[in-house]
């Protein structure tokens, strides 16, 4: 089955010498339907990757492939994406416009849904564009992202500026409309934990380059923190795979990869230790680390 | 109803029909009643006709529509699934509508102009001496060819506006502004501007469609190879 996303070494560089490295050897599939989670830094090139995907941008190396065929100026590829960014220039257009223009362009807009989700967002349709709010224009893009029923949706920090009770709306919303209407999803944010339970799988992008591809499944519970007596810390993590160790007076905080089973939690009771589980979140930070990712990544497909 | 997707691209930029069909012709409507104010307030001359160019405000704003087509209408597009190509197609294509319509508005009010006298003042509102001053169809043609000259020469100043910035639009201002120095310093060191004042005055109504045609097909063409490489 042809992968609806294809990248073989693909880089952008800028600069008048192609000196800063936006993507570096990005090589990944995804096949739909799919939600993926594309986390990463500021400035890590989660962005770029999306443009390139949706062929706003350029790669200046490799291959790109969305559905079997090359994106850029490819209308028959593109017509079946849509790409929601966070900094989305929009022309002198109301709400109602904007959404009349996705309407035209989508031949599987849900008018219906977007009607919903208008009213949900509490968005006004009679005003203009430039006079929302930050959060009101990330909600249109959301609205838009969703009645789309583009086959490919990307969205570029679709929560932004959104508060808390209206973020847990659209996850809500997402996985709604994902459930009834699978398709590829690939979005990109910085609340990963908020969205962890959305994700199938992550990818992690560090400075240009892909560190981390994982089914979130095998991340969750991949890695722990012990905590307590530094003799009995050292104890417990000899001979296994530690990410990070930190020592508070008598105290030590390890990070271990790996899954702990029933034995392991026995010791650590009988040695007085606690044990926590890193988050999406907490593994997002270490998975930069390259002797991390390698010890999170083994374990995990182990 | 499904269209083409270069109709489609026209449709949504008529979303915002106020700016695309109301604003030209509101600028004009304004400017119109500046000139009908000026000559009322200022001593009657010779007899002869009132030359005004305040028509020009449609012309600025058709060239101002053009810029916002790339600068702001074109990103939106983008991200809705439209290649660059078909995009800028789209755009050309309301364009050229927009360009004939908006010609014969030219030649409609022209005509009028002609019937009453100037619009009972001697006002020359909808024509220009030696260029915009034909047979109706030649009026036509003219303005047409301007309009989407004009909007073509403004999807340029989008171009590099979204490519280079603001700096880049004022140095590719500049640069035309040196160029056309230029041109003016070379035609008086030749002594010509004699001779352009003669091609106005004899071939200019004939020429001068001809001319933006080919102005307007070159900008068009050339913007389409820009925009195919132009990052959003």
């Amino acid at each position: 089955m042809t992968a609806a996303i294809s990248l073989t070494g693909v880089g952008r560089r800028y600069g008048s010498r192609g000196a800063h490295h936006a993507l570096a050897g990005v090589t990944v599939e995804i096949h739909s339907p799919s939600i993926v989670g594309l986390l990463g830094r500021n400035g890590a090139g989660k962005t770029t990757l999306l443009r390139v995907l949706a062929g706003q941008d350029f790669a200046t190396s490799g291959r790109v492939s969305i559905f079997g065929a090359a994106p850029a100026e490819n209308d028959a590829v593109l017509r079946r994406m849509v790409l929601i960014r966070e900094d989305q220039t929009y022309p002198d257009l109301k709400v109602r416009h904007a959404l009349a223009a996705a309407s035209m362009f989508y031949p599987s807009w849900d008018a219906e849904l977007a009607a919903t989700l208008l009213d949900a967002y509490e968005l006004p349709a009679g005003r203009a564009i430039k006079k929302l709010s930050r959060g009101m224009r990330t909600a249109m893009g959301i609205v838009i992202g969703l009645a789309a029923r583009a086959e490919m949706t990307l969205f570029d920090e679709p929560v932004a500026g959104l508060d808390a009770v209206v973020r847990d709306m659209f996850y809500e919303h997402l996985l709604a409309d994902y459930t009834a209407h699978p398709r590829c999803i690939l979005l990109s944010t910085h609340l990963i934990d908020e969205v962890a339970d959305l994700l199938e799988r992550i990818l992690i992008l560090d400075r240009g380059r892909l560190v981390l591809d994982a089914l979130a499944d095998d991340l969750r519970g991949n890695a722990a923190t012990v905590t307590g007596p530094t003799g009995s810390v050292e104890r417990f993590i000899a001979d296994r795979t530690t990410l990070s160790c930190r020592t508070l007076g008598s105290r030590t905080t390890a990070v271990m990869a790996g899954r702990l089973d029933d034995r392991d939690h026995e010791l650590a009771e009988l040695l007085h230790l606690d044990i926590g589980h890193l988050t999406l979140q907490q593994l997002a930070m270490r998975a930069a680390d390259s002797d991390a990712r390698t010890a999170l990544t083994s374990v995990g497909a182990a | 109803m499904r269209t083409t997707p270069v109709l489609t691209v026209a449709r949504y930029l008529l979303l915002d029909r106020v700016t695309y069909l109301v604003l030209p012709w509101a600028w004009s409507a304004f400017a119109f009643g500046l000139d009908v104010a000026i000559i009322e307030l200022t001593p009657h001359g010779d007899g002869g006709d009132h030359w005004t160019g305040g028509l020009t405000a449609a012309f600025v704003v058709v060239f101002v529509l053009g810029v916002q087509a790339v600068a702001r209408a074109l990103p939106f597009g983008l991200a809705l699934g439209v290649s660059r190509r078909t995009y800028f197609l789209g755009a050309a294509a309301l364009a050229a509508a927009l360009a004939i319509c908006f010609g014969a508005v030219v030649a409609a009010g022209q005509a009028i102009e002609r019937a009453t006298g100037g619009w009972g003042i001697r006002m020359a509102y909808f024509r220009v001496t030696d260029v915009l001053d034909g047979a109706w169809w030649q009026s036509w043609l003219t303005a047409s060819t301007a309009f989407l000259a004009l909007f073509a020469y403004g999807m340029w100043y989008g171009l590099v506006h979204r490519r280079n910035g603001l700096p880049g639009t004022a140095v590719f201002a500049a640069a035309q502004g040196a160029v056309l120095a230029l041109l003016a310093a070379i035609v008086t060191w030749a002594h010509d501007w004699s001779r352009i004042g003669h091609f106005l005055a004899a071939d200019a109504t004939d020429a001068i469609p001809a001319v933006l045609a080919g102005l307007a097909v070159l900008l068009l063409a050339g913007g389409l190879a820009a925009v195919r490489r132009l990052a959003v």
